[in-house]
């Protein structure tokens, strides 16, 4: 068997369990799961096959099943996204098992699960626009039934619907990039399509625009919509009234679709100008608004939704600075982590019914009831540390390695305010942890080390295996770069941003937290502002309301008919 | 003359205000066979019509079309009876066949465009009438919590609406992705509005489906469709799927 057959087999192995479980669920009853989670095995195992192969002989071919469409691609980038979706898929699998034998459908549950598995896998693989077209809109609809599995619950349905539309929305943009693709190439075939973009990118345009620069825009539409970015993120955090495995598999394996989807159209972003630079302004705005609102939700659930909406932010902030393949770490990372959150939900939350046992002390008010740390002297220190090592080492690779180093190495000024942002939560951890200043500082710098240096070679090792044409990489920096002076703004602005941050924590831990007057009535009408979602599900749900009305009035104004 | 065939085709293939006829015509007649009948003849009527004019159909016609499919498409999603929504959604489909007609698609591409969207909706009607023999009208929000009591014909009618409003892989999504790609290049305020249809339908489909099937049981006794049934409508959506196939292989 070949690799690109073994790709059909990996795609069409969870169909079969699907046609399995649904043929014997009446006779074998609540024993159905064990043909799901036997074949789930066996397809994870084949496409660890798929990866192996991949990283040992390198991955380059393609399979045709009806002739123009039903192609299947095994590169290193379906490789790689198979193993994590069939092994997330496995999880998922085997957690449902007990999870969910005491809910009704224990066999459509896993029929649906099956089929989705199937359409993911079926989107990493597509090598032609149709196929891709058909697993990116199915994905939509088949999470809308996984989410609405209790059909006895009106608010399960509400909000599937949510997600469902959203989805749909994002479907348009691709479907329309894909037109304009077929029109100006004739096939629908990826490879060849993205073949002669790259022999000739500036051959196609569209009313005057070029076609690369609007194709790349609506492919950052579609993904945007798919990774829950800013405005069209609202249903995110209430899809938690679905199953927990619903909610491990969506938070980890399809809500970062986004990130894939970008990378995979990575040969026609390298031909755009100043779209990167949206989609990374995109991802800045969602990455704060997400972090923001989920510190301020007081319901777990939706604090947990937008914490992965700042994740979704931040990998869509990635690819904004060419960080493709780091995008790619970032979805799978915070897909396993994230998944590891919800599948561990119902345990932590069964065994804290019993006895929470977090001490009530400095580390639990600061981490779970977000107060500022008390005391003010290291923390000062550690902020100049966190703020004066990125700054400098700014500084010095401006003078000394040259003026573009930074603006072709936006990932590594990504990592930078990584660092500064995360040094807070380390240095508290510590700090509150340990009597020994020295200690502190040397082991919140240990740490940072560790974490800069391993995700920066792991960033490397993702480079090499999904982009080793090193012409190529340099083509997707290129197309991400802003140039000099809106870069350094840029920069400025964030550290602004961030230095305020701690001002204003430094400021009300001295005054305390009451306020008065004008101050006092800014803050809570911010805070309402924060705590109420910026209004926009109000916003949202109002306007459906409105269109709902107006078709009715329609129709009565229209005689019905 | 072929002002006047273009007139009346808009009665076939539904152009506002000549799209009312139909629709009038449909709620008259409460047979469902005959219904069935209706949904099946009258596009294709319509597309002999303007075939019959054998001449470029005129920007108007395009317009008035797409036009009328955003109405009956926006006006489903208010909607409560599922006699008045199959008809809703029979007009917004049908009328964009005189895209396919105003991009000189093959015609026999376009005729299977028509029964692709036509046979989902034959078969939501006869479910309809089912559900109006068993609990007194074919009626959203009135029961509910259909996948409690008859779990079989909801899950027919999941499928059934599925085939309605264009979900992969059935005959309307090859047809609708037909569309919005054929006029994405040289029509793209057409591609948009095509694809502004598409998800209105998915709109009205989940408020369809939302309705009948999701909610707890309320009580009602009614008969589930019989195995044979189930399997006989089961069977046709794989023929459609089977259709959606290949008119996907299809594709410009």
């Amino acid at each position: 068997m070949t690799m690109e057959q073994l790709v059909v087999a990996v795609v069409a192995l969870p169909l079969v369990s699907a046609l399995l479980v649904h043929m014997s669920c009446a006779r074998l009853g609540r024993r159905v799961a064990r043909v799901s989670v036997t074949l789930s095995v066996i397809t994870f195992s084949l496409a660890a096959v798929l990866l192996a192969t991949a990283v040992v002989h390198g991955a380059s071919g393609q399979i045709a099943l009806a002739g123009s469409w039903g192609i299947f691609l095994f590169d290193p980038l379906s490789a790689l996204m198979a193993t994590v979706i069939a092994g997330i898929s496995l999880i998922v699998h085997v957690y449902s098992v007990r999870y969910m034998a005491e809910e009704a459908g224990y066999g459509r549950f896993f029929v649906l699960l099956d089929i989705m598995t199937a359409t993911l896998l079926a989107m990493v693989a597509a090598g032609d626009l149709i196929t891709l077209l058909i697993a990116w809109h199915l994905i939509g609809v088949l999470l809308y039934f996984l989410l609405g599995q209790d059909t006895r619950s009106h608010a399960a349905h509400r909000y599937a619907f949510w997600t469902l539309i959203t989805y749909r929305f994002g479907d348009m943009p691709l479907v329309l990039a894909a037109g304009l693709l077929y029109h100006a190439y004739g096939t629908w075939s990826l490879t060849q399509i993205f073949t002669q973009i790259a022999a000739g990118p500036a051959v196609h345009s569209f009313f005057g625009i070029p076609l690369t620069g609007l194709v790349a825009g609506l492919v950052a539409v579609a993904a945007f919509a798919r990774s829950a970015q800013f405005l069209l993120h609202t249903w995110l955090p209430y899809t938690m009234a679905g199953p927990t495995p619903v909610s491990a598999l969506m938070h980890a394996g399809i809500v970062n679709a986004g990130g894939f989807l970008i990378n995979r159209f990575a040969p026609v972003f390298v031909h755009t100008h100043g779209v990167l630079p949206w989609v990374f302004i995109v991802g800045l705005v969602t990455a704060l608004i997400g972090s923001t609102l989920m510190l301020t939700q007081n319901d777990i659930k939706k604090s947990l939704g937008y914490s992965t909406m700042g994740q979704m932010g931040f990998m869509i902030m990635e690819c904004g600075v060419g960080a493709f393949s780091l995008a790619i770490f970032h979805l799978i990372s915070h897909g396993l982590f994230k998944g590891t959150l919800f599948l561990g939900a119902g345990g932590v939350i069964n065994a804290a019914r019993r006895d929470d046992g977090v001490p009530k002390d400095a580390l639990y008010t600061f981490v779970v009831e977000k107060r500022p740390a008390r005391v003010r002297r290291p923390w000062i220190l550690m902020a100049a540390i966190t703020l004066a090592v990125p700054v400098s080492i700014l500084i010095v690779a401006h003078s000394l390695v040259g003026e573009n180093y930074f603006q072709q190495q936006g990932a590594v000024v990504l990592l930078f305010f990584g660092w500064i942002t995360g040094a807070q939560l380390i240095f508290a951890t510590y700090r509150m942890r340990t009597g020994n200043l020295w200690r502190l500082v040397a082991l919140s710098i240990l740490s940072f080390t560790v974490i800069v240096v391993g995700y920066t070679l792991i960033s490397h090792a993702f480079d090499l295996f999904l982009y080793p044409d090193e012409a190529f990489r340099q083509q997707i920096y290129t197309a991400a770069n802003i140039g000099a002076l809106r870069f350094d703004v840029l920069v400025g602005l964030v550290t602004a941003l961030i230095v305020g941050g701690w001002v204003l924590t430094y400021y009300s831990e001295q005054n305390g937290s009451g306020r008065s007057g004008h101050h006092g009535r800014v803050w809570l009408t911010f805070y309402a502002l924060i705590s109420r979602e910026f209004y926009l599900t109000d916003l949202f749900s109002r306007l459906s309301r409105a269109l709902l009305a107006t078709a009715t009035r329609l129709n009565v104004l229209l005689r019905w008919v | 003359m072929s002002t006047l065939i273009y007139w009346l085709g808009g009665v076939f293939l539904p152009l506002f205000p000549l799209s009312m006829a139909f629709n009038v015509l449909f709620s008259r007649v409460r047979n469902a066979k005959l219904r069935v009948a209706l949904l099946l003849v009258w596009p294709q009527l319509g597309l002999s019509l303007a075939y019959m004019a054998h001449r470029p159909i005129p920007v108007w016609c395009l317009v008035l079309a797409l036009f009328t499919s955003v109405l009956y498409a926006f006006r489903a999603i208010g909607l409560r009876e599922v006699g008045q929504w199959i008809g809703y959604l029979a007009t917004s489909a049908w009328a964009l066949l005189w895209v396919g007609l105003f991009t000189h698609s093959e015609p026999n591409v376009v005729r299977l465009y028509a029964v692709g969207f036509s046979l989902p909706l034959m078969l939501l009607t006869l479910l309809g009438a089912r559900l109006e023999r068993g609990f007194g009208a074919a009626y959203t929000g009135l029961y509910g919590g259909l996948a409690q009591t008859v779990p079989r014909m909801s899950g027919v009618l999941v499928g059934v609406v599925l085939a309605i409003v264009a979900a992969p892989l059935f005959p309307a999504f090859s047809a609708m992705l037909g569309t919005v790609i054929v006029t994405t290049p040289t029509m793209p305020l057409a591609a948009l509005t095509v694809a502004l249809v598409w998800l209105l339908w998915t709109w009205a489909g989940v408020r369809l489906l939302q309705g009948l099937i999701v909610g707890p049981a309320d009580g009602s006794k009614a008969a589930d469709l019989s195995l044979a049934s189930t399997w006989a409508y089961v069977a046709v959506l794989v023929l459609l799927l089977a259709g959606g196939f290949y008119l996907t292989g299809d594709l410009p």
